[in-house]
C-alpha cells in the first residue's frame, strides 16, 4: 500500500535518513583509517572538521527517527480505516508479520541514535578526543540498523492489503475469549498495578540513593531497573491505564491514547517514559565509555542523566496514573 | 610570560610538492603587559606568526604557550574555545559587519557564550562609553566614520575582557591623526595590564613610545629589537 | 543547561538578523517553498475532508447490503431471500431495493435510479425530513425524488414531470415530488429515488427479483457476526458491510491522493535541489563573515547552528503560510485546482462544502515531507560554510 500520503512520507523519511547516515559512515571509514591525533596534516585537520558534520548528521538522524516513529504510528491508525477488520492502529500493525518488528526497530533506533550523541558530547569535552574510534565504530553500526528499519517498514507497507481481515484491538487485548491468540491473556490488573507502583517506588529509592550517596552501584541498579520497568510500563498502560483513559473497559490499546480525541495524552506519556528510560539506561552505558581523559565528564553526565530520569519518571507516573486515580477517587470505588 | 614560543615551526602542505615552511624555529617571549610590534614584508611569515599567537592554528613543531595553554596538537574546537577567552582581535580594515548596529557588532563575541541580551547590552554600553562612541550605539556600522569604526573594533576586541589584544595592520587605512589616536588607546590598554601585539609597517606605530619591542620577521625567522 | 539555551536563543536572534540582511535569497526560497507546501497541503486536506464528508454522509445508510453474484457479477436477487433472514437474531429490518444506471443520451449523463418501499424504511415517519423540499412518493404513485444536479442535467426548470425510457424504448412518466439537500450531493447528486414497483417497471426486472437487500442491524457490534451468518445461509450472495463501503471510498481517495502526491513530489525534489544550491553558494562577503565570526570565537558547531536556525525560520514560516493558503484554497475556493483528480470526471459535478479538519497527523505528515527534507538538504552545505578556515578573516 504505497500509493498514499503516509506511505510516501515514511518512505521519504527513510530515504533521507539512509542518505545522511551513508555520508556519516564515509567519515567514519576515513576517521578509522586516517586518524592521527599527533599530526597537523591537511587530512587530520579535515577529519577534525568532519566530526562536526557527523554529529550534525546523527542529530538529524535522531530527529528523523522520532518523526518516523510518530508518523508510523499515525499511519497505522490511518490504515485501520481501509484495512477490513482493523479497528485501530493495533489491527493495522498486526495485519502482517512486519508491523510490530518495524515499530520495535524504530523505537530502538531512537535509543541508539541518542546514545551516540551522548558519547559524542563526552568525547568532545576532552582535548584528546579519546572516544573517537569507539564513536565511529558505533556509527558504522547505525547503518545496518537503518537498513533493517527501512526494510521492515517497506515489507510492512508492501504487505498491507486493504481487504484482508485482521484482528482488532478488542480481540487482542480483551481478557479471555476470542478465537485469535490473546497476546496479553491472563494478565491480572490488580497485580500488574501493584508491581508497577512498587517498581516505581523502588526506582525512586535507588535513584535517590545514587544521587545522595554518589554511589555508582545504586545508579547501575537503577539502570537495570528502568530497563525492566520500560516493558512493565508498556504492559500496564495497555492492560490497565488505557481503558481508564478511553473510559471503556474493553478497549485496551496502547496506540489510541495518542489520538486527538484523548488530547494526545499518549504522546506525553510515551515521551516521558522514553526520556526516563533513555536517561536511566545511560547509567549502564556510560561506564563503557570511561577513559581516563573523560572520567570526570562521565561522572557529571551520570548525575545529570539520573536527575533527568527521575524527573521524567515522576512525570510519567503522574500522567499515566491520572485517569485511573481520577476514576477511583471520583467514580465511587472508594 | 604570557606568550611563549620555543622553536616554533609551521609548515603548510607538509610532504607535498607545494610544501612551504612559513616559520623556522622561532623563539619569542612576550611578558604580560608588554606591547610588541611585528614587522615584515608579505610572505615573510608575519601573518603565520600572528595566527599562531592568536590561537588560530597550532605550530607544526615546537612549543607555543599562549595565556597558559599549550597549543601543540590542540584540536580546532579547543583552539577556538581558548581564543574566545584569551585573544581579542582587531583586524585589518576592522572587518565590522556593516548592516549590524554598533552595539550589535561590539557584542558579537558574546553570543556563543550564552550571555543574556541584558548583560550583553550592559557590557557593550560600558565599553562604547569608555571609547567615546556611545552616542552612535544604535547606528548601522556602515554609517559611522573611520575613527568611530576603529573604536568599535577595539570595543569588540575587549568585550570579553581578554588579556591579549592582537591588531593586524590596524592603521593601514587611517590618516596620521587617527593612527595616533589608535596608539593612544592602545597605550591606555597597556597601562591597564593588557598584552598587545600589533603588526604594522606604519612608523607612527613602530616608533611610538609605548612599543616595548619590535620583532622583524623575514623569511620565516625573527629578530627582536 | 541554561547557558546552552541562552546560546541558542542568541544564535537564533542573530539568524533572524542574517535572514533580514540577505532578504533576496531568503524571500525567493520562502515563496517557492510556500508554493510547494501549498500544493502538498491542499492535496492532503482535500483527501481528509472528502473522507470526512463521505463518512458523515454514509452514517445513516444500511449496516449490511446483500447482493447476489453469478459468475462473479451482480445479478438479480430473489426477493424470497429476505424471508430467509428473518430467523437471524439482531436484524431490525430488511428492505428490498432495486437500483441501476440510467444513461441519458441527450445529456451524456449517467443517472442512478433507486427504488424501494419507503414505508419499510427505519424511521419511515421522519423520512421526508431528509429532503430539501417536497416528500417521498406514496406507495403506488409514480413519483420520484431527484438530486439538484439531476434537475439541472434533465433541464427540468419549473417542470414537475419527467419521462425516462424503458429498455423497450417505451416512455415511463414520473412526477417529481421532492428534491435532495445540496449537502448530500456527494451521494445524491446523480440520484433519482422512486418506489420499488416503479423502478422494477422502468428497468423491466422480473417480479420476484430485486438488486439488493438493505439489512438494518440494531447493535453495531453485531454487524460482522450477522454478516457472517447471512453469508453462511446464502453462500451465493455478496454481503457488504457499511464499513467496507466506507473503506472502499477511502482506498480510492487515498490512492488518488497518493498518486497526486507523487506528481507533486517532483516539484518538491526540484525545490530541494534549488535549496541545496542556494545553501551551498557562499558569496565572498558571506565567506568573510564566517571567517570573522570564527576568529571572534564562534565554533564550527555554532556556525552550523546559525545556518540551522536560518533554515528553520524560513521553512517554518513557509510551512505556516503554505498550510494557511491551502486551507483557504479548500474552504473558500473548494479546492478548484485539484478536484478533478480526486473526484474523477463526470457530467455531474456535485457542489461540496469542504471543511478540512486540522489534525496533528496531517500537519506532521506535511511537515515531514517538506520541512524535514529541506533542513536535511541544508546540513552538508551548512557544514561546508561553517568550515571556512579561521585565517580567512586575517587575509586583508
Amino acid at each position: 500500500m504505497f500509493f498514499n500520503s503516509y506511505s510516501l512520507a515514511l518512505s521519504l523519511i527513510s530515504l533521507i535518513s539512509l542518505l545522511l547516515i551513508m555520508v556519516a559512515c564515509r567519515t567514519a571509514f576515513r576517521v578509522l583509517r586516517y586518524w592521527e591525533p599527533a599530526s597537523d596534516s591537511n587530512t587530520q585537520i579535515q577529519l577534525e572538521g568532519e566530526i562536526w558534520l557527523s554529529s550534525a548528521l546523527v542529530k538529524y538522524g535522531l530527529a528523523l527517527q522520532i518523526v518516523s516513529l510518530l508518523v508510523f504510528i499515525l499511519s497505522a491508525d490511518h490504515f485501520c480505516q481501509v484495512i477490513a477488520g482493523a479497528m485501530c492502529a493495533t489491527g493495522s500493525l498486526t495485519a502482517n508479520d512486519y508491523g510490530i518488528p518495524a515499530l520495535v526497530v524504530k523505537l530502538a533506533g531512537v535509543f541508539v541514535y541518542g546514545f551516540w550523541l551522548v558519547v559524542h558530547q563526552l568525547d568532545i569535552r576532552s582535548e584528546e578526543y579519546p572516544l573517537v574510534r569507539f564513536k565511529f565504530i558505533y556509527l558504522l553500526c547505525l547503518f545496518p540498523l537503518l537498513l533493517a528499519d527501512s526494510g521492515l517498514q517497506t515489507m510492512y507497507l508492501a504487505g498491507l492489503k486493504p481487504d484482508i481481515i485482521t484482528s482488532c484491538c478488542g480481540v487482542i487485548f480483551e481478557n479471555g475469549g476470542g478465537t485469535t491468540s490473546n497476546l496479553l491473556a491472563g494478565v491480572d490488573q490488580g497485580n500488574t498495578l501493584l508491581v508497577f507502583y512498587l517498581i516505581v517506588l523502588l526506582l525512586f529509592f535507588l535513584g535517590g540513593m545514587g544521587l545522595w550517596l554518589r554511589n555508582n552501584i545504586f545508579s547501575a541498579l537503577y539502570g537495570l531497573g528502568i530497563v525492566f520497568f520500560f516493558g512493565l510500563a508498556l504492559l500496564t498502560i495497555t492492560t490497565v491505564m488505557s481503558s481508564y483513559i478511553y473510559a471503556m473497559p474493553f478497549h485496551k490499546c496502547p496506540f489510541c491514547i495518542i489520538k486527538p480525541e484523548y488530547n494526545h495524552i499518549g504522546l506525553f506519556i510515551y515521551a516521558s517514559l522514553i526520556i526516563a528510560t533513555f536517561s536511566g539506561l545511560t547509567q549502564l552505558l556510560l561506564p563503557l565509555a570511561r577513559r581516563p581523559a573523560v572520567s570526570r565528564s562521565v561522572a557529571s553526565f551520570r548525575r545529570f542523566f539520573l536527575v533527568v530520569s527521575l524527573v521524567f519518571l515522576l512525570v510519567f507516573g503522574v500522567l499515566a496514573s491520572y485517569h485511573y486515580l481520577l476514576y477511583m477517587l471520583k467514580g465511587g470505588e472508594y | 610570560m604570557l606568550i611563549e614560543l620555543r622553536a616554533v615551526t609551521k609548515i603548510y602542505n607538509r610532504d607535498r610538492p607545494n610544501e612551504v615552511v612559513a616559520l623556522k624555529e622561532v623563539d619569542l617571549a612576550i611578558e604580560e603587559g608588554a606591547m610588541f610590534c611585528l614587522r615584515g614584508p608579505s610572505g615573510s611569515g608575519k601573518s603565520t606568526l600572528l595566527a599562531i599567537i592568536g590561537c588560530i592554528f597550532p605550530p607544526t613543531k615546537g612549543r607555543a604557550m599562549i595565556a597558559g595553554k599549550q597549543l601543540a596538537r590542540l584540536p580546532d574546537r579547543f583552539l577556538t574555545l581558548h581564543r574566545r577567552r584569551a585573544i581579542g582581535f582587531i583586524f585589518q580594515q576592522f572587518n565590522i559587519l556593516p548592516k549590524l548596529s554598533v552595539i550589535e557588532n561590539a557584542a558579537l563575541p558574546l553570543l556563543p557564550l550564552g550571555v543574556s541580551p541584558r548583560s550583553r547590552r550592559e557590557k557593550a554600553d560600558r565599553l562604547l562609553e569608555q571609547l567615546g562612541i556611545i552616542h552612535r550605539r544604535d547606528f548601522p556600522a556602515e554609517q559611522i566614520s573611520g575613527g568611530e569604526l576603529q573604536r568599535l573594533a577595539i570595543a569588540r576586541a575587549l568585550i570579553n575582557d581578554q588579556p591579549i589584544i592582537l591588531a593586524d595592520e590596524p592603521t593601514a587605512h587611517l590618516d596620521s591623526r587617527l593612527s595616533l589616536d589608535f596608539m593612544e588607546i592602545m597605550s591606555g590598554l597597556k597601562e591597564a595590564g593588557k598584552t598587545i601585539v600589533i603588526t604594522s609597517h606604519d612608523p607612527l606605530v613602530a616608533d611610538h613610545p609605548a612599543i616595548d619591542r619590535i620583532v622583524e620577521v623575514y623569511d620565516g625567522e625573527i629578530h627582536v629589537f | 543547561m541554561k547557558v546552552l539555551l541562552e546560546k541558542h536563543l542568541n544564535i537564533l536572534d542573530f539568524a533572524l538578523s542574517t535572514i533580514w540582511r540577505r532578504k533576496q535569497k531568503n524571500i525567493s526560497i520562502f515563496v517557492v517553498f510556500s508554493a510547494v507546501i501549498f500544493l502538498l497541503a491542499s492535496f492532503q486536506m482535500l483527501t481528509r475532508s472528502l473522507t470526512s464528508l463521505a463518512q458523515d454522509t454514509l452514517k445513516e445508510t444500511p449496516e449490511i447490503l446483500v447482493q447476489k453474484l453469478s459468475a462473479g457479477r451482480q445479478t438479480g436477487l430473489p426477493v424470497v431471500y429476505s424471508d430467509g433472514l428473518t430467523g437471524i437474531f439482531g436484524i431490525k429490518k430488511v428492505v428490498p431495493r432495486i437500483w441501476g444506471y440510467y444513461f441519458s443520451e441527450v445529456t451524456g449523463a449517467n443517472l442512478t435510479v433507486m427504488g424501494l418501499d419507503f414505508s419499510e424504511m427505519p424511521m419511515a415517519d421522519q423520512i421526508d425530513l431528509t429532503l430539501e423540499e417536497g416528500r417521498y412518493p406514496e406507495k403506488g404513485e409514480a413519483g420520484v425524488v431527484v438530486g439538484r444536479q439531476v434537475e439541472e442535467v434533465l433541464q427540468l426548470g419549473g417542470r414537475t414531470t419527467i419521462s425516462l425510457f424503458r429498455p423497450d424504448l417505451s416512455l415511463k412518466g414520473f412526477t417529481v415530488t421532492g428534491r435532495f439537500a445540496d449537502e448530500a450531493s456527494l451521494l445524491t447528486g446523480d440520484l433519482l429515488v422512486t418506489g420499488l414497483k416503479e423502478a422494477r417497471d422502468l428497468f423491466a426486472l422480473p417480479r420476484d427479483q430485486v438488486t439488493d437487500l438493505c439489512v438494518y442491524v440494531a447493535n453495531p457490534r453485531e454487524i460482522s457476526t450477522i454478516a457472517a451468518k447471512i453469508s453462511d445461509i446464502f453462500p451465493d450472495t455478496r454481503v457488504l458491510t457499511r464499513s467496507q463501503i466506507l473503506k472502499t471510498y477511502q482506498v480510492v481517495f487515498n490512492w488518488r491522493s497518493g498518486f497526486g502526491s507523487i506528481c507533486l513530489l517532483t516539484a518538491l525534489a526540484a525545490f530541494i535541489i534549488m535549496a541545496w544550491d542556494k545553501a551551498s553558494g557562499m558569496s565572498a562577503e558571506e565567506r568573510k563573515e564566517m571567517g570573522i565570526l570564527k576568529v571572534l570565537g564562534w565554533e564550527t558547531s555554532d556556525l552550523m547552528a546559525l545556518r540551522f536556525w536560518e533554515g528553520v525560520v524560513v521553512s517554518v514560516l513557509a510551512f505556516i503560510t503554505g498550510c494557511t493558503l491551502a486551507f483557504i484554497h479548500i474552504v473558500f475556493f473548494q479546492a478548484a485546482l485539484f478536484r478533478p483528480v480526486l473526484l474523477g470526471w463526470s457530467v455531474i459535478q456535485p457542489p461540496l462544502q469542504l471543511l478540512p479538519e486540522f489534525s496533528l497527523a496531517d500537519l506532521l505528515l506535511i511537515f515531514s515531507v517538506t520541512v524535514l527534507p529541506y533542513l536535511a538538504a541544508t546540513v552538508i552545505p551548512a557544514w561546508r560554510c561553517a568550515s571556512v578556515p579561521s585565517d580567512t578573516a586575517l587575509q586583508g
